[in-house]
């Protein structure tokens, strides 16, 4: 690091204030933040959505859009302020003494040049290397970060490597020009558990190898603990609570960072009600399958090679009755596949058996049927039509299946809302005067209006806050205590799955690798899948927290 | 409608619109002279105190003609959209609905129909059912209903797999109730849009047909037939082509203009 003194911190953060004009007004987006990380420190950013944390490593990388303001502060790299920088000297510095990661790698690498192009640019550009020595440099840089034959990966464009890859090219590309800092922006959020534990590991080798001082954005606290010195934690644009990883994961002092702990999934946490002693299934599914191309006998006349793709295939399990069933698997497994075809959205091959009667078939599925096994979508905003109330979408079902006489519709709609924690007076909004999580609740309540006897829930807690997650995990509970609804609980979160899981189904490649009860799950006799997935996913100790706040959380 | 009021080109459209629209109704009633009656004294003569707009070749009011034809232009112009939204959006969500088999076969047979332009696919039209305002309407509203079933079929295609509409699938709710209730309250958004553009293109293609002799007759005060009428006597007195022509370029431009705010003000990524 030539140009910053080993005792000095590489970025120095200083009473930085920022706002965006927007129609609204402006907005101030960060209020008064200050951090600072040494050579070899990795400095972690955590927060929910919405609390800065992607606009912080904007403003250090000084790539603000035109409605952005700094208002106050300075931003130093080695002792230099950035804000008010020439757009010359900042096209220089970045790539060569500040480099970024991002979180999405398919959108981050240009798709119309090769792998290894990309590489050689920085190396070109910041180093002035000739496109010969570029080209050596650029298999070195890709063979440190575990890519086992960089000379094939340099010649491949995008589209033909897959998500890991991609990413340890970024990274390559990121630590191509030893920068003093690298910020990472949630590197491994779009990548499939095993994947980004894998990345986190190459991070980890990489830094202690060049002693480069890294800011790592991300709102996974348990990966968070795994990577981080220190951190920083944000809240609605302001830091509220910075030190050491331990410390302040430990022993929490602000009121936020201590709900945002409390609130993390811990297998050891029971959420669960009792097992169910009923050994009878409520629903059983004996081999289905759900195929997405079958080639036309023109095709297969044509070439004969040609295989139909398979979404899930073979798929057997069963449900009893009030008991909540997990289905755990990265994705592409066959997991929301599988929730389709349950529901009638999918044609499907094979059985499914429910209360004693056998579909063979998604037309087959009757009323009734539809009525009895109710479905949860992942996104809030995509589950509830935007043109209609709250309450004509509660009443839908209830008219639907003539659950109520009409004239009590409206009581009932009321009833179903209180059910779920939010006020009657929602029943006449609109889906987008609503946050995501009071969305999820109102999909969640007309899945429970139709009084079903197996609710789905896709990936409901995956795109929510983990504040809310934890919210909407003990309301699904409660919700299945006072109806006694069983459940099918589809989810990539291990650690969830384990607070609230009877019996947890494992799935990969569109098969069922395994399923066991949740008590079984660190049994040694676990299939290795399933081993790799549990130790993927730290858990986090339970910070000790104060008396009120333990109480609040109960 | 603030939104819309927000951006000058839509302050530009509505003021124009609001010019256009008032002609149609009050035309009749605001029109100094009959249309049809004849000054032979005051042949082809240019605006004067008398005759604001000019006169044409039969000495008739040219103002009292644009206000009595503002009417039939316009008429014109949204009964030939309405014509081709009704007929493209019908066709274009039924093949979104359905998709598979129904929806290539109907987009294929489409796709061929938009190949050919659609003035000259109008003239076929006119030429198969013959000239008048009744025919030239029936030829717009055919030519413009391939490409609005392509907007209306992309509109329903992005809404079908929305999950609120998986939801109402997995309920169990009859097609015409996830059509009518789900799919198209959320797709009417770009038709609307796109139809108030196409109005425009609408009167435009109606005044060409007039003009061409194809579309309204004489005596109609109809614009483009105006035009064509004044073509002859073009260098004795532009007048008479310069009035009707910015008429129509005028209700042309509002539509248009009004439109384009329209969609803008449709658009959720400005809208936050």
């Amino acid at each position: 690091m030539p140009e910053t003194a080993p005792d000095q911190p590489v970025l120095e953060v200083q009473n930085y204030s920022m706002a965006y004009d927007t129609e609204a007004g402006r907005v101030e987006a960060l209020k008064n933040v200050s951090l600072s990380v040494r050579p070899g420190e990795t400095h972690a950013i955590v927060g929910e959505s919405g609390s800065g944390k992607t606009t912080l490593a904007w403003a250090i990388m000084r790539y603000l859009p035109d409605n952005a303001h700094d208002l106050n502060g300075a931003i130093l790299l080695g002792g230099s302020d950035l804000i008010g920088m020439s757009q010359v000297a900042l096209t220089d510095l970045r790539g060569r003494r500040v480099s970024m990661v991002y979180q999405d790698p398919s959108s981050s690498l240009n798709p119309s040049m090769t792998l290894g192009d990309q590489v050689s640019e920085v190396l070109r550009r910041h180093r002035g290397m000739l496109p010969a020595e570029a080209r050596i440099e650029t298999e070195a840089a890709l063979k440190r970060t575990g890519i086992r034959d960089p000379a094939a990966i340099m010649k491949r464009y995008p589209h033909e490597a897959s998500g890991g890859e991609k990413q340890r090219v970024i990274i390559a590309t990121a630590f191509a020009c030893n920068p003093e800092l690298i910020i990472f922006d949630e590197p491994t959020t779009a990548l499939d558990i095993l994947t980004a534990n894998q990345i986190i590991e190459l991070f980890l080798k990489l830094r202690d190898e060049t002693g480069v001082a890294a800011i790592y954005i991300s709102h996974d606290l348990g990966l968070v603990s795994r990577v981080a010195d220190t951190v920083s934690v944000l809240y609605q644009g302001e830091v509220v609570e910075q030190g050491d990883v331990a410390t302040v994961f430990g022993a929490p002092v602000h009121p936020y960072t201590q709900r945002l702990l409390a609130s993390l999934p811990r297998p050891a946490d029971r959420l669960a009600i009792d097992a169910p002693n009923d050994d009878a299934a409520l629903m059983t599914l004996e081999n289905v399958g759900v195929c997405y191309y079958a080639p036309s006998l023109l095709t297969r006349l044509l070439e004969p090679k040609t295989t139909a793709v398979y979404g899930a295939r073979n798929i057997s399990f069963s449900v009893k009755p009030g008991e909540l069933l997990g289905v755990v698997g990265e994705s592409g497994s066959g997991k929301s596949t599988i929730a389709k075809a349950a529901t009638g959205l999918h044609p499907f091959e094979g059985k499914i058996t429910f209360d004693g009667k056998t579909y063979e078939n998604a037309k087959a599925f009757n009323r009734e049927y539809r009525r009895q096994v109710q479905i949860i979508f992942q996104h809030p905003d995509g589950s509830l039509n935007p043109r209609e109330t709250i309450g004509r979408i509660l009443a839908r079902p209830l008219l639907l299946y003539g659950l109520v006489p009409r004239v009590q519709v409206a009581d009932r709609v009321a009833e179903l809302l209180e059910m779920v924690l939010l006020p009657r007076e929602f029943a006449s909004r609109f889906p987008h005067q609503l946050s995501g999580g009071q969305k999820q609740r109102v999909a969640i309540a007309r899945a429970f209006a139709a009084e079903p006897k197996l609710v789905i829930c896709d990936e409901i807690t995956a795109s929510l806050d983990v504040s809310v997650q934890a919210v909407m995990a003990r309301l699904l509970v409660d919700l299945q205590t006072r109806s006694g609804a069983a459940c099918i609980f589809i989810t990539h979160d291990l650690n969830l799955v384990r607070q609230l899981a009877h019996r947890i189904v494992v799935m990969r490649d569109g098969a069922v690798v395994e399923s066991f009860a949740t008590e079984n799950s660190e049994q040694p006799d676990r299939a290795p899948y399933t081993q790799d997935l549990i130790n993927a996913v730290p858990v986090l100790a339970r910070p000790t927290l104060p008396k009120e706040i333990e109480e609040l959380l109960q | 409608m603030r939104k819309i009021l927000s951006s000058p080109s839509g302050v530009v459209g509505v003021m124009l619109l609001t010019v256009v629209m008032s002609a149609a109704a009050f035309g009749p009633w605001l029109a100094p002279y009959d249309p049809q009656l004849f000054h032979a004294q005051n042949r082809l003569e240019g605006p004067s105190i008398a005759h604001w707009l000019g006169t044409d070749h039969y000495g008739r009011d040219m103002l009292s003609r644009i206000l009595n034809g503002a009417r039939s232009t316009v008429l014109f112009g949204l009964g030939a959209t309405a014509l081709g939204v009704c007929a493209g959006s019908i066709i274009g969500v039924v093949a979104g609905v359905e998709g598979g088999r129904t929806d290539s076969v109907i987009m294929r047979l489409l796709d061929g129909m938009l190949a050919m332009p659609e003035l000259l696919f109008t003239l076929l039209i006119v030429t198969l059912l013959g000239g008048g305002t009744l025919q030239a309407l029936l030829a717009v509203g055919v030519a413009f209903t391939p490409g609005m079933a392509r907007i209306a079929r992309s509109a329903v295609l992005s809404v079908r797999t929305r999950e609120y509409v998986l939801a109402a699938r997995a309920r169990g709710e009859s097609r015409a109730w996830i059509v009518l209730r789900e799919v198209m309250p959320n797709a009417i958004g770009p038709i609307i849009v796109e139809a108030t553009i196409r109005v425009s293109f609408a009167i435009m293609i109606g005044a060409t047909l007039g003009f061409l002799g194809l579309g309204a007759q004489p005596p109609s005060t109809e614009w483009g037939l105006m035009v064509s009428e004044a073509r002859q006597f073009m260098f004795r007195n532009p007048w008479g082509v310069i009035v009707p022509g910015i008429a129509i370029a005028m209700t042309a431009m509002g539509f248009n203009l009004f439109g384009d705010a329209l969609r803008d003000a449709f658009d959720p990524k400005r809208s936050h």
